[in-house]
């Protein structure tokens, strides 16, 4: 297995007012190929600000960040397009579906910009679909889904475009325990796959899911530790 | 790039139906101006056309000597009025030297009351013609014969009648070889011409023809004469206006230097008149239309503008998905677009057919053109890339993560 990420010395500072504000100030982290692994911490530490450079939504005020060895910290607006519609897969705590889109139309989005054409892009979407369990619920639009559906519909569209990373933030916040069950249990077929996984969370048990957990505080990484197999375990059991 | 174009076009006719009134209001600007566009070059080409035909159906190598000639302005038409009259000597002469060049003729007329029995027709166009006044009007006679040299020669009291003439006053009877009461005389009429038609809403058949001379005796005193000239070779025809000038400016004494004391109308005075009245009717349109669609513009902005700020989420999800600017710049121009071409189709269909109610109410002739329509089309296809840009660019030039943090 190769490395799929790695960060050196990040650091990320937002200017509020007068004052420099570090959200990330110096994080070091790699993480390989076929990882599932959760980053914690309280609010204020970071992990937005780290979930978003990760997913090149933004980029580091310094340090460097390679994805796939290749150096995306320094890359322009289009190319780091490019890259979160090949690379990554994005599962949100509130879903972030088109509400106009029926559930097939939202899968094909990434498909769309990625320039796949419209019969094998159709073609894509419906398997997707029906990996997630939603074969039946194609046409659907998400205000006639359930949370777990719609969660569901954000999963297949995450990974439609088969993404080398798939990155969740808060996934099972919006949803009740049994259903946030259900999408971790997703989560970890996913992982089993051997697609690598990076959960953005502050609920232990959704990161005792994972096999690695990074724990953010003040913008710096506090700890760094595989989890134990028999606490994945208890929690997959309880 | 890559462009949603179903979610594009879609969101706009949604947006569309989901508040009529709205949408009406925003599109207004567009549709008013588009729609006077359609209606006027409609209505403007119509006439173009009519006038043009009517004028070729004339005969475009006719050109008219009188004493006033073609004049829009009043004071040199008060002006000209004191010119000595033209008279059939005029046209003898000019008839003379250009000889088989051309065919001359001389008319004068008057207006009376007409009447066979106890029908009567007030105010008629009474012509009084001479010379080759049959190959210089291109006279069709529908019945009967027209009026013969001979008529013109011995000033015989015989008439060929229009059209219209001839089914009111006769009312289905056939009128040749009757009576026709013109003033206090009595003519025979041997002829009735072929319907002309009307020009603007004036009829062209209601009229009388009789040969000069007949004419002379219902007039207390000599009128002066138009004399219409057609040259034989259409393509000399510029030759023969040339020749008549210098023939008349001889026979009316005008010294060399002086202007002449006649004027010489032909085709080509009427379709620059007509062209000079239309120029100023599309600027007028233009400057109505531009108004409209610089209104019309501004509202189809701020609506995407209102667009892009209700969905700054939806674009924060696209790009987190892998849109890149072009794609989002897009997605909003063609929802831009898309919205005033339906406002540019509405004024298409507005503008069509008011140009064919008035076609159809009055005689104003209309002719809906496809370069009106495809203008139309194409205009409002510009306001709305031109309005849709700035709200595209502020759509496109949005930070992901701001986007996607936005309530």
């Amino acid at each position: 297995m190769g490395v799929l990420l790695e960060l050196i010395d990040l650091e990320r500072t937002y200017r509020v007012g007068s004052e420099d504000v570090h959200a990330l100030a110096g994080v070091s982290l790699r993480i390989m190929e076929g990882e599932y692994v959760a980053i914690m911490g309280p609010s204020g530490s970071g992990k937005s600000t780290l979930m978003n450079i990760v997913g090149c939504l933004d980029t580091p005020s310094s340090g460097v960040y390679r994805l796939k060895e290749r150096e995306v910290s320094s890359l322009g607006d289009d190319e780091l397009a490019r890259v979160r519609n090949e690379e990554i897969g994005f599962v949100f705590q509130t879903f972030n579906l088109l509400a106009r889109a029926d559930a097939l139309h939202n899968v094909e989005l990434p498909l769309i910009y990625g320039g796949v054409g419209p019969a094998e892009r159709r073609q894509r979407a419906e398997e997707a679909l029906h990996q997630v369990g939603l074969g039946d619920r194609m046409k659907h639009k998400p205000n006639e889904l359930s949370g777990g559906q719609r969660q569901r519909v954000a999963i297949a569209r995450a990974l439609v475009n088969r993404p080398s990373l798939l990155l969740a933030d808060e996934p099972t916040g919006n949803l009740d325990t049994r259903t946030g069950d259900e999408i971790m249990a997703l989560f970890a077929q996913i992982a089993a796959a051997g697609r690598s996984i990076i959960v953005v969370t502050h609920e232990e048990e959704v990161a005792a899911r994972s096999r690695r957990i990074v724990r953010l505080r003040d913008g710096k990484i506090e700890s760094d530790l595989p989890v134990a197999p028999q606490a994945q375990t208890l929690a997959a059991g309880g | 790039m890559a462009i949603d174009f179903k979610e594009s076009t879609g969101i706009a006719f949604q947006a569309l139906r989901a508040n009529k009134l709205r949408s009406l209001l925003t599109l207004l600007g567009t549709i008013i101006g588009v729609t006077a566009v359609i209606a006027v070059i409609s209505l403007v080409q119509g006439m173009n056309q009519y006038v043009s035909g009517k004028l070729l159906a004339q005969g475009s190598n006719v050109f008219w000597i009188d004493k006033i000639g073609f004049e829009m302005d009043n004071d040199k038409i008060r002006e000209a009025l004191k010119r000595p009259d033209l008279t059939l000597g005029d046209a003898d002469a000019l008839a003379s030297a250009l000889g088989n060049k051309a065919y001359v003729k001389a008319e004068a007329s008057t207006n009376s009351q007409i009447r066979y029995l106890e029908h009567k027709m007030q105010r008629i166009d009474v012509k009084g013609v001479s010379g080759n006044f049959q190959q210089v009007d291109d006279q069709e006679i529908e019945n009967g014969r027209p009026l013969a040299d001979l008529d013109v020669q011995r000033r015989r009291s015989v008439a060929v009648i229009g059209s219209e003439v001839a089914e009111e006053l006769y009312a289905g009877l056939d009128p040749v070889g009757h009576d026709l009461q013109i003033g206090n005389r009595r003519f025979l009429v041997v002829g009735v011409a072929k319907k002309k038609g009307s020009f603007f809403g004036e009829s062209q058949d209601r009229y009388v023809q009789v040969p000069f001379g007949a004419m002379l005796k219902l007039v207390p005193q000599t009128p002066s004469v138009t004399i219409g000239v057609k040259s034989v070779d259409a393509g000399r025809f510029q030759q023969v206006q040339d020749e008549a000038r210098a023939v008349m400016r001889g026979v009316r004494h005008n010294r060399p230097g002086e202007p002449d004391n006649f004027g010489i109308t032909t085709p080509e005075a009427f379709l620059s008149l007509w062209r000079n009245f239309t120029a100023t009717a599309f600027i007028v349109v233009i400057g109505v239309a531009a108004i409209s669609l610089l209104v019309g513009g501004i509202v189809i902005m701020n609506t995407m503008l209102v667009s892009v700020t209700e969905r700054t989420r939806e674009i924060g999800i696209r790009k987190a998905l892998g849109a890149r600017r072009g794609d989002i710049l897009l997605q909003f121009l063609v929802e831009a677009v898309v919205l005033s071409l339906v406002g540019g189709a509405l004024g298409v269909a507005l503008g069509s057919s008011i140009a064919l109610i008035v076609g159809v109410v009055s005689p104003l002739p209309a002719a809906v053109s496809g370069v009106a329509v495809g203008l139309g089309v194409a205009m409002s296809a510009l306001v709305g890339i031109f309005f849709g840009v700035y709200p595209a660019a502020r759509a496109a030039g949005l930070d992901p993560v701001d986007a996607l943090r936005y309530e």
